[in-house]
């Protein structure tokens, strides 16, 4: 049964990339000129000399088999050539996409602590006017812009404090402010949810059952809500892949790192239609897998889930 | 965030060679010091580094530092003087070039820069190369083919007389490269790693898109002839770290954290300089930053018409408003330091009156909305914004507003690069356009205005194929004529001529003349450029604190 339900699942996420590729290939190439036109015009060629390189980069040839090469090459692994940096796309995956991942690992870690962390305290008992503060923190951190913050907290720790160096970073300090800089917006929804629904729970008769017995506010948290409240806060963390990423395009561009952002903002910036092939793909793989594993977690955190699939 | 790019313009012209040679030093009788790693922040990332395409100034920045050239323009006097080259004969009809290399000179590879290499590269640069895809250097013209007449003496015969080619060897265009890099596909080249050249620099190591470490060649020993300083360079290493924001690389100058920084904001110049630190702005010496007309478009094919706008444009005012002394008013199409330059500021003075006068005369006159009209036509024309070049969009919107008192409408697009490149070779859809270009060589005026290639008058003929008719072969003329007019002198009058004619055309709206500016830590001593402002960083030492 399992294994069927992951044979389906993982069609169907083959089906959404093949679907993706499709539609980004077709997009791309709707955008008024191309990335060789943009790059040669620049260097001042002659009608003639300009003719010969856009035949050699095959820019004139029909669209199906530009297509067709273009998906012949995605599936042998090779992503084409950016125009713009003259070098393979898989070369500048390669060089971006583990520093990428690494950002948003630890930024969505940062921000998954963040906003427990909020939601403990907006949930404990005690003073009412500490839990009103707390819960009016996630709007603040939606409403920061997160280029703002990146300049100033680099203006902060590094330019006024001189705690950490932005050009010449120690390895740890490298990330320290980008990953606190996209933290902060990303942690507010988690947070919101969380509360709400933590708020939800507690207002069950169970929760209330549990008190009845004797629980302590804490041991009702750990041992009867954590689970439940969890659920809706993984379909959104699922989601919040995509902020993510938007929010790296600032944050590497701000603190000048390298990375799938920075990339993007190049290559959207420059046309290079290559480039932007390869990360629709890249990001939409990175979805498809999120989504993927976040749907087989729920009967893990769920019991009843997985319950109810058997029974169908 | 500053998303601006200056440079893919100014770039794209190659051309330097003569080293602003501003020696930054406060205490000149300071001794040089060597050792030491140089951090320059750069605003972007190096794209493409086949020599030829080293316009770009992140490129040029990184080639200028790799490679050698076969001569050296001294950026005092901007003659032509000795570097791998250690002498030359040219005929009289500057048809054939013979160079005789310095022995003994070698690629960090180990190879030979010889005869053999050099013309080897000068093949590529003048003809291209189908299968690696090398373009041909914009500033090579005419090239037939390379001779080698013995292991230290190279031949290079042209169809046509090429007065610009000894200068072209002097270009970051024209950088030697190994036989090796030569044989890379154009598409690998944007790796640092892949080019290996004869310079005071080599590159330990890349991070693609956010730095590159560059370590001193211990055996450096051929430096150009006359340069103030020989033997290896000073500084152990350069780290070129990307940094895109303005605000993060001035604050990491002034926080100490960098040595020296590239593109420093007009109205950030004074914050660097009341904190003590080093701005240089040297010029890029080519066609300055100007709103050129296409007369295909029949709105402004009239002269009357061109010539009202050029008197409604007020240059000092724009200079003024959005930049600093370091950006000098133009007073021809090119800069007052390029070769050959006349002063036509009386041709180029601000007279509304006079606009509105000739405009009149020429039938176009208010209508209700406060707009010119003549027939059923309104003088409404449009121009994209160039992101490249410095406040470029706030340029134009002042310029808008100075066409706006004459009744004359101008609205400025932003537009994505796609659309930016395709309308701006439609007359139809850009009447009028931002441009400049850089090189210090009087070639650079046909580069810029010649139908064969950059054409920014958009003649036919050219790369534009939705241009209908027209076309100036007066112009053209004067344009070939510099190209291959082998007497020195009377090339000279063809640059006189062409630079009034082009006003008196009214074809161009000169506006300012265009620099590079940086700024350094008083550490930073040594420092030059060469002469479309790229840094060379061969001389540059770091004094103690």
């Amino acid at each position: 049964m399992m294994a069927r339900h992951l044979a389906q699942r993982v069609g169907q996420a083959l089906l959404v990339l093949a679907a993706t590729f499709t539609l980004a290939f077709l997009l791309l190439q709707a955008l008024p000129g191309d990335a060789v036109l943009i790059k040669f015009l620049e260097l001042g060629l002659t009608p003639d000399q300009l003719a010969e390189i856009r035949l050699a980069y095959g820019a004139d040839a029909p669209l199906w088999r530009q297509y067709l090469h273009t998906a012949g090459g995605f599936l042998t692994g090779n992503f084409g050539t950016s125009i713009r940096a003259g070098v393979p796309v898989a070369q500048l995956l390669a060089e971006n996409l583990p520093a990428t991942l690494l950002l948003a690992a630890l930024a969505f870690a940062a921000a998954s602590l963040l906003a427990l962390l909020l939601a403990g305290l907006a949930t404990l008992g005690g003073q009412s006017w500490l839990r009103g503060l707390v819960r009016s923190v996630p709007s603040l951190f939606v409403a920061v812009p997160v280029f703002w913050l990146g300049i100033m907290l680099i203006q902060l720790f590094s330019f006024q404090l001189g705690w950490i160096s932005i050009i010449s970073p120690e390895p740890w300090e490298e990330l320290a402010l980008p990953v606190a800089t996209i933290a902060v917006p990303i942690s507010a929804p988690l947070a919101q949810v969380l509360i709400r629904n933590i708020d939800a729970v507690l207002a069950e008769p169970f929760v209330a059952v549990a008190r009845a017995k004797g629980a302590s506010h804490a041991w009702v948290l750990r041992w009867h809500v954590a689970r439940n409240a969890l659920l809706p806060t993984l379909t959104m963390a699922g989601v919040l892949f995509g902020e993510l990423l938007g929010g790296a395009v600032v944050t590497e561009a701000v603190f000048g790192l390298n990375g799938l952002g920075g990339l993007t903002q190049q290559a959207v910036a420059n046309q290079d239609v290559a480039v932007l092939q390869a990360i629709v793909v890249v990001s939409a793989a990175a979805f498809v897998l999120i989504n993927l594993a976040v749907d087989l977690l729920y009967p893990v955190l769920d019991p009843r889930l997985a319950r109810g699939r058997r029974a169908a | 965030m500053s998303l601006n790019r200056r440079d893919a313009l100014l770039a794209s012209l190659a051309a330097p060679a003569l080293l602003a040679a501003r020696e930054a030093n406060a205490q000149p009788t300071a001794m040089p010091v060597r050792g030491g790693t140089l951090i320059y922040l750069e605003q972007q990332t190096y794209t493409q580094l086949y020599p030829p395409a080293g316009g770009f100034y992140p490129n040029g920045g990184v080639l200028n530092q790799l490679t050698d050239k076969l001569t050296w323009q001294n950026p005092q006097t901007l003659e032509i003087e000795p570097w791998i080259a250690e002498s030359w004969t040219v005929n009289t009809d500057r048809t054939d070039y013979v160079f005789r290399l310095r022995p003994a000179v070698t690629f960090s590879d180990g190879s030979k820069v010889d005869a053999e290499a050099v013309a080897r590269n000068f093949d590529s640069f003048g003809l291209g190369n189908k299968e690696l895809r090398y373009p041909v250097s914009e500033v090579i013209s005419n090239y037939l083919h390379s001779e080698v007449i013995d292991p230290l003496t190279v031949r290079f015969a042209f169809s046509r007389p090429a007065p610009g080619f000894l200068q072209g060897t002097a270009v970051i265009g024209s950088g030697l490269v190994s036989l090796k890099t030569l044989s890379t596909p154009f598409d690998q080249l944007g790796d640092a790693t892949k080019i290996i050249g004869s310079g005071p620099f080599v590159v330990q190591r890349q991070n693609l898109g956010r730095e590159l470490v560059l370590a001193a060649r211990p055996d450096y020993a051929w430096g150009p002839r006359n340069h103030p300083h020989q033997g290896r360079a000073l500084l152990d290493g350069i780290r070129v770290v990307v940094t895109a924001e303005d605000s993060v690389r001035i604050g990491a100058l002034l926080a100490g954290q960098a040595h020296v920084i590239r593109q420093i904001q007009a109205y950030d110049e004074k914050q660097v300089k009341d904190r003590g630190f080093q701005l240089f702005a040297p010029s890029t010496r080519g066609v300055n930053n100007s709103v050129v007309f296409r007369p295909d478009n029949p709105l402004v094919a009239e002269l009357a018409v061109r010539r009202a706008l050029l008197h409604a444009t007020n240059a000092q005012e724009i200079v003024d408003t959005l930049f600093s002394p370091n950006y000098p008013k133009a007073s021809s199409i090119i800069a007052s330091t390029a070769q050959g330059y006349v002063n036509l500021a009386e041709k180029l003075t601000y007279d509304p009156a006079l606009a509105a006068k000739l405009l009149e005369e020429a039938g176009w006159t208010l209508n209700a909305q406060g707009l010119r009209q003549k027939g059923d036509r309104q003088l409404v024309l449009t121009a994209y914004e160039s992101p490249p070049q410095p406040r470029n969009k706030d340029t134009l919107q002042l310029v808008a507003q100075q066409w706006a008192k004459v009744g004359v409408r101008l609205n400025v697009l932003a537009g994505d690069l796609g659309s930016r490149t395709l309308d701006s070779l439609d007359p139809v859809r850009t009447p009028v356009a931002p441009a400049m270009v850089g090189r210090a060589d009087p070639d650079v005026i046909r580069s810029q205005y010649h139908p064969l290639t950059r054409n920014v008058l958009l003649q036919a003929g050219g790369v534009a194929s939705k241009v209908q008719s027209f076309s100036d072969a007066r112009l053209n003329a004067l344009l070939d004529g510099i190209a291959s007019e082998p007497d020195g002198p009377k090339r000279l009058d063809l640059v006189a001529e062409v630079q009034r004619y082009v006003i008196d055309q009214a074809y161009t709206i000169p506006i300012f003349e265009e620099p590079q500016v940086f700024a350094a830590s008083t550490r930073l001593r040594g420092m030059a450029f060469e002469a479309v402002g790229r840094p060379s960083f061969y001389g540059a030492w770091l004094a103690a604190r």
